[in-house]
């Protein structure tokens, strides 16, 4: 996509989605904006200076220079970032979600150096030989295999850690999460490895998932209790007041499990993972919450040997 | 995430109508591609007009030519060249573009398109069919203007006449199935119910020109026989495709302004004071901390770059972008207008 002219008046240049397209060709009425947002998806506010020497009217000054895109039809490239309204004008920190490698149900990135920041999701036949290194997940899940385990709260040690985030900013909460991956290669099952109910799939083969808080429940979406004892660093890595804990497995689609073809569209071999040679895809899962809208992005590694 | 729904004061319907000028010289129909951009059929029905060698994946259809007589022209014999087919070109313009009478006839071309009195009508006639690519919805009322050489031997044509849709904004027929028409005059000619040279139908884009406003010698430019004679002749003994030929050896050019409708709905997308001014993008927060405040009290400030229509079930339906970022805090408001044009 090109660039948008900024030299002159402010132009808007609005499209209709592949998905908004498609609505409109089925004609069934289900194309219907009922509703809006607003994203910043190239801003980078580490350009937001401070403490420029020339005041406050420069702070600014390299983000409203920032040059903005077109509008991308593809419905999954557009809007990745919102803003947020919170009639609190005087938050100072925002929640953020942390992938959570020290709980003991959990695991962190796999152990390989070369692989780092990486979930290996290897087919079950694989699984045997790969389960002892730690970010190795089981693609056909008991209740007893680690999990991917996310915590959300705010990352400050300014914060009251003692506290949980509902008693502190309950508009700041989450109850609810979308989890997005590649419908073609994984589905999500919870924690005990039960299948959870599909929400839609776009048309690029994106997931979603939507799964809630329920009182009292630890499947998948849990709350995470407040640090009066001195846990931050061995329960979680969140360093202040905590909200919800998102946990949840990956269950592998048969094909890939019997069927090299994918791997050869979408991937490649590789023998990093061991000195064998094995098929790769890399593809990675998002956590987004739907109130705030703080997300992760989890990479893995599929993986079935050569 | 912030979902912000719209009410019905936020939404709003227009319907705009949107005019090009088409302008068609007659070189590009006979000349400047040497008729490479002629595409002539196996069926010999008509005659296709490009704007550039019609072998090219570059060219773009413009306009099909092609003649035709009702049965009961004087032309109609059977010993006529191509006589069934310029019949059934006649008959399968009158059917779409007149229509029938209470007895299930063909009605045929009228010269004042009064169709309840027996006027003129015109059994011999040429037909120009513009592609979608130009007259786009339909053809603006008032605006289309031809432009023939209409006399002179077919070697070398002369005797310029204008031939347009005069006063047609204001004064059109409506009792065509294929939609709106109005008459075509010379420019000479004072418009009334006797001084009609032809039809134009705006919505399908075609045009009906009545035979007779040629008085020269008819046929292609290059056929210098003896044989050639008047466009009754030439109607005669000639070819639909020779016909065609002869037409666009006479015509030296072709104007209209077409008309699009858009239909437009106007999304009215408001931020107020207190909403939209944190963000979720990872930028915005280092180590958990908002980038752009110092203290609690500052005012939180983010950058508008792109506006997202949603379904209710909150799946991505249209995108805008701005060209530049739109700076929201709390010390403002803005209602941003985005636009979709169907």
């Amino acid at each position: 996509m090109a660039f948008l002219d900024n030299s002159g008046d402010i132009i808007l240049d609005a499209v209709l989605t592949d998905t908004g397209r498609l609505r409109l060709a089925q004609g069934n009425g289900s194309f219907k904006i009922t509703q809006f947002a607003f994203g910043d998806d190239e801003i980078n506010y580490g350009l937001y200076n401070k403490n420029h020497p020339s005041g406050s009217a420069y702070y600014d000054l390299d983000i409203l220079q920032t040059p903005v895109f077109e509008a991308f039809t593809n419905n999954a490239s557009s809007m990745k970032f919102q803003l947020i309204s919170n009639v609190n004008t005087q938050l100072l920190y925002l929640p953020v979600m942390k992938l959570n490698t020290v709980d003991t149900e959990g695991t962190s990135f796999f152990s390989n150096a070369s692989l780092s920041n990486t979930y290996l999701l290897p087919t079950p036949a694989d699984y045997r030989n790969l389960s002892s290194s730690a970010g190795v997940l089981n693609s056909s899940p008991n209740s007893f295999d680690k999990k991917i385990v996310i915590d959300q709260g705010l990352d400050s040690n300014e914060t009251d850690k003692t506290r949980l985030l509902s008693s502190v900013d309950s508009s700041l909460t989450e109850t609810t999460f979308l989890i997005e991956l590649n419908n073609n290669f994984v589905t999500l099952v919870d924690t005990l490895g039960n299948d959870i109910p599909l929400s839609y799939v776009d048309d690029d083969g994106i997931a979603t998932y939507s799964v809630s808080y329920r009182e009292g429940s630890t499947n998948v979406v849990s709350l995470l209790t407040a640090d009066t004892s001195g846990d931050a660093g061995s329960s979680t890595l969140l360093n202040g007041t905590r909200d919800k804990r998102v946990s949840f497995k990956l269950k592998l689609k048969t094909d890939l499990t019997i069927n090299n073809s994918l791997y050869e569209r979408f991937g490649g071999t590789t023998t990093i993972i061991t000195s064998n040679d094995y098929y790769y895809i890399d593809t990675f899962v998002t956590v987004k919450g739907a109130t705030v809208g703080t997300q992760i992005t989890i990479p893995i590694k599929i993986v079935k040997s050569v | 995430m912030s979902f912000k729904t719209f009410t019905s004061a936020d939404i709003a319907s227009t319907r705009t109508l949107l005019h090009e000028v088409i302008p068609l010289t007659g070189t590009v129909v006979s000349g400047t591609y040497a008729d490479n951009n002629i595409k002539n059929y196996t069926h010999g029905m008509f005659q296709s007009v490009y704007d550039y060698p019609y072998l090219s994946s570059s060219a773009n259809h413009i306009l099909d030519l092609t003649i035709g007589y009702s049965p009961i022209s004087a032309l109609s014999s059977s010993s006529a060249t191509q006589n069934n087919k310029k019949i059934n070109i006649y008959n399968q313009m009158a059917q779409v573009l007149m229509g029938f009478d209470v007895t299930g006839s063909i009605q045929k071309f009228d010269q004042d398109g009064n169709i309840s009195t027996a006027g003129t009508k015109l059994n011999e006639c040429v037909f120009f069919s513009f592609s979608r690519l130009l007259t786009k919805d339909e053809i603006k009322k008032g605006s289309f203007t031809l432009q023939f050489l209409t006399g002179g031997a077919n070697t070398s044509p002369s005797d310029l006449k204008t031939i347009s849709d005069y006063g047609a904004t204001n004064d059109y027929r409506t009792n065509s199935p294929a939609g709106e028409f109005g008459i075509l005059y010379t420019s000479s000619a004072t418009p009334n119910t006797n001084s009609g040279v032809g039809l134009v139908y705006y919505q399908a884009g075609i045009a009906v020109l009545t035979a007779s406003i040629f008085n020269g010698k008819f046929g292609p430019r290059s056929d210098t026989s003896t044989a050639t004679g008047s466009i009754n002749t030439y109607f005669q003994t000639g070819s639909i495709s020779g016909s065609a030929d002869g037409l666009r050896n006479r015509l030296y050019n072709i104007q209209f302004n077409n008309s699009t409708e858009l239909n437009s709905s106007i999304y009215f997308c408001r931020a107020n004071h207190n909403e939209f001014n944190y963000s979720s993008n990872p930028t915005y927060l280092s180590s958990g901390k908002i980038t752009v405040k110092n203290i609690s009290t500052d005012a939180p400030v983010s950058y508008i770059t792109t506006i997202g229509l949603y379904g209710a079930d909150q799946s991505l339906l249209a995108v805008a972008k701005l060209s530049e970022p739109l700076k929201k805090s709390v010390d403002n408001e803005l209602t941003v207008r985005v636009r979709l044009d169907y």
